[in-house]
């Protein structure tokens, strides 16, 4: 190992800290006794008690689950048809145009997707409520499935899909039986971001939200312009609990993964 | 068989023999490069046909236009009299052993070699049979539970070979089928291939690049360069009569001298060197008098002496370099002039050779026959 010039680790310290110096506060205070948030008054997890008590945090988190998950897996299976053609179609007619009209809604404000679809959705007249932010979301989730997807289909080696094509496979079953399986880990994360990018979706969410159905990110942002209360609090503490057991689960898992592959390659050289 | 002779394998000496594959002025084109250029080509059923020639030639291209995964852009390809455009690759009669394996990653060895056959009109009940007779003939029946990462290069390349010869089909494919194999391993399999061959009737192409190879398996083989087919004609012919300077030194080991053509009796005298006298040499060519050409000469025809000998064609040079391959020897032999010629002789009798060794100066000879000559 090498030793870290005292510039780095200042570096190292100074970026960390501006990372989760917020977060350690907002961790520490969840645990505060007293209600007032910026007063510590002893440890105590009353909050936590207090939340799973609050009938609309949890209709929100329902809501938002499922919101989640319906989006993340329609915008799943949109974004893969999407990429697959954009990657494999070869060169159709308007190839450049569609494929930039997918990654726009990347670096579109969301202020303005979120706008045009209410838009939208009034002019249609669509209620608002889960369906329409279900609608939103799979919109915006979908070009970022689509972007992780091809940039696994562009590395993935053609030839394998034409030897399932001349051993007699379709086309659809080519893409069932063996594109699919390669490509799967690339279509779970895109799933994964599909579902995150849901989660935590504040300002197309507040466009597309009615009121018989609000997520969780706009209960907390209109219960905090009211007052940081010591129950949002614990209910960020418990999100951000659950994202970072996530990110850690699924970096082990495909370390796991990358190191298992690599022992068999090493077991294969040396039994060959 | 018809005659009551027995009939030697040449259909495409036989006018009225119908080619399984027919190739019509078809060429490739990628943007403006030509990757194939109008090759004609038949094919017959039973053949093992060869693809031969230099790297990015078009074989590859061929292939895979027959196997459907590239549309010629001009000319035709009949499979079995019928154009094959319209037809999808899954649903041709072909299968190609890719030159990438184009191994499943997802599934196991036995599943890879499974996968033609789950999806042909095969009854399940026999797949397993065929896919352990198919482990088998590669010699793979312990790896049968692996996936393709977990073995090494030649076995996921005997991997790729099973799968397609699994279906059985019309007309295989085979890109560079043995390049990753051993020479024990690649002679056997060489001969497997035969032998499935002539079980089963299935017409072979096959790509490669080792030209012992084609001459072993091969009845036919087609020389490319550059997308075009230089020649196609059967081992021997390609090997004693080749038609062109490439294809001359292309397969088998070969000196050329370029020349200038005489008429002489019998053929032709070629003047190669200020100074020396002319190579006689016999050809069926009809060249004018002073017209650059070739001779074609294999070192095995050439004889090596310490005397001068009597021959057609006597030369004398200076050994430059002997290469010792076992049971012969190779001479590097400069001839005045600077031009060089190679001469093989056998080591038969023990310690002879000896005699001859570098800078030592011999008497090269050879007869009429013995060269060829080419006028490209
Ligand atoms: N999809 C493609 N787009 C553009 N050029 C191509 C394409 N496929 C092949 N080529 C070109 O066509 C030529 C022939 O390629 P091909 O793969 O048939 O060569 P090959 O004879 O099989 O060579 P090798 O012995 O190296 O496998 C090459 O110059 C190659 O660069
Ligand atoms: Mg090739």
């Amino acid at each position: 190992m090498r030793r870290l010039s005292w510039f780095n680790v200042t570096s190292l310290t100074l970026g960390f800290a501006f990372l989760y110096v917020p977060m350690l506060i907002l961790i520490v205070y969840s645990f505060n006794e007293s209600k007032l948030v910026t007063v510590w008054a002893g440890f105590s997890t009353k909050w936590y008690g207090e939340l799973f008590r609050n009938e609309a945090f949890l209709d929100a988190a329902g809501v938002t689950l499922r919101v989640a998950f319906i989006s993340a897996t329609i915008a799943t299976v949109l974004g893969t048809m999407a990429a697959y053609v954009m990657v494999r179609g070869g060169r159709f007619f308007g190839r450049t145009l569609f494929s930039g009209m997918i990654y726009a809604p990347l670096v579109m404000p969301e202020v303005i997707t979120g706008l045009s679809l209410l838009l939208l959705f009034i002019a249609i007249g669509l209620d608002r409520g889960v369906l329409t932010i279900v609608l939103a979301h799979t919109t915006f989730a979908m070009c970022y499935v689509s972007v992780v997807v091809s940039s696994r289909l562009v590395t993935f080696d053609r030839s394998v899909e034409e030897a399932a094509l001349d051993l007699g496979c379709t086309p659809f079953d080519a893409f069932r039986s063996v594109t699919l399986p390669i490509i799967a880990p690339a279509v779970i994360s895109g799933w994964l971001l599909a579902f995150t990018l849901s989660l935590d979706d504040l300002v197309i969410a507040s466009f597309t939200a009615g009121p018989s159905a609000t997520t969780l990110p706009i209960k907390i942002f209109s219960s905090v312009r009211l007052g940081v209360s010591p129950e949002i609090n614990a209910l960020s503490t418990i999100l951000i609990a659950i994202v970072a057991t996530g990110v850690i689960t699924a970096s082990l898992v495909s370390k796991r993964a990358i190191a298992r592959q690599r022992q068999d390659q090493r077991a294969a050289v040396a039994g060959a | 068989m018809t005659g009551g002779a027995p009939q030697v394998f040449a259909p495409w000496d036989d006018p009225k023999a119908k080619p399984l594959i027919e190739f019509r002025g078809v060429t490739k084109r990628f943007g403006d490069f030509t990757a194939v250029d109008a090759i004609d080509l038949n094919i017959y059923p039973r053949e093992f046909f060869a693809l031969l020639g230099p790297s990015g030639c078009g074989k590859t291209t061929l292939m895979r236009m027959l196997a459907g995964f590239e549309t010629p852009t001009e000319g035709h390809i009949l499979l079995d009299g019928k154009d094959l455009a319209a037809v999808p690759p899954n649903r041709r009669a072909v299968n190609m052993m890719f030159q990438s394996y184009a191994l499943f990653p997802h599934l196991t060895v036995y599943d890879n070699i499974a996968f033609g056959l789950k999806r042909s009109d095969m009854p399940k009940s026999e797949i397993d049979g065929r896919v352990t007779e198919m482990l088998k003939l590669v010699q793979l029946g312990p790896f049968a539970k692996r996936k393709p990462h977990q073995i090494s290069g030649g076995q996921r390349q005997r991997v790729a070979l099973a799968r397609a010869l699994a279906k059985a089909p019309k007309l295989l494919l085979l890109d560079e089928p043995l390049a990753a194999l051993d020479k024990k391993l690649r002679h056997d399999t060489q001969f497997e291939l035969m032998d499935i061959q002539e079980k089963t009737g299935t017409t072979f192409v096959i790509v490669t690049h080792d030209q012992e190879e084609a001459m072993t398996v091969a009845s036919r083989i087609a020389v490319m360069k550059d997308g075009r087919l230089l020649q196609v004609s059967t081992p021997p012919q390609i090997y004693e009569n080749p038609n062109s300077a490439y294809v001359a030194d292309f397969i088998g080991d070969v000196t050329i001298i370029n020349g200038t053509a005489e008429p002489h009796p019998d053929g032709y005298a070629v003047h190669w060197a200020e100074g020396q006298a002319p190579l006689v040499v016999r050809s069926p060519l009809t060249l004018s008098s002073g017209q650059a050409c070739h001779l074609a000469i294999r070192p095995e025809k050439v004889d090596v002496s310490k005397t001068r000998p009597e021959d057609d064609n006597v030369v004398k040079g200076e050994v430059i370099d002997i290469a010792y391959l076992g049971n012969l020897s190779t001479f590097h032999v400069r001839l005045p002039g600077g031009q060089m010629l190679k001469a093989q002789k056998f080591n038969t009798e023990h310690s002879a050779r000896k005699e001859i060794t570098w800078g030592d100066e011999i008497w090269l000879s050879w007869s009429d026959e013995c060269a060829v000559l080419l006028d490209r």
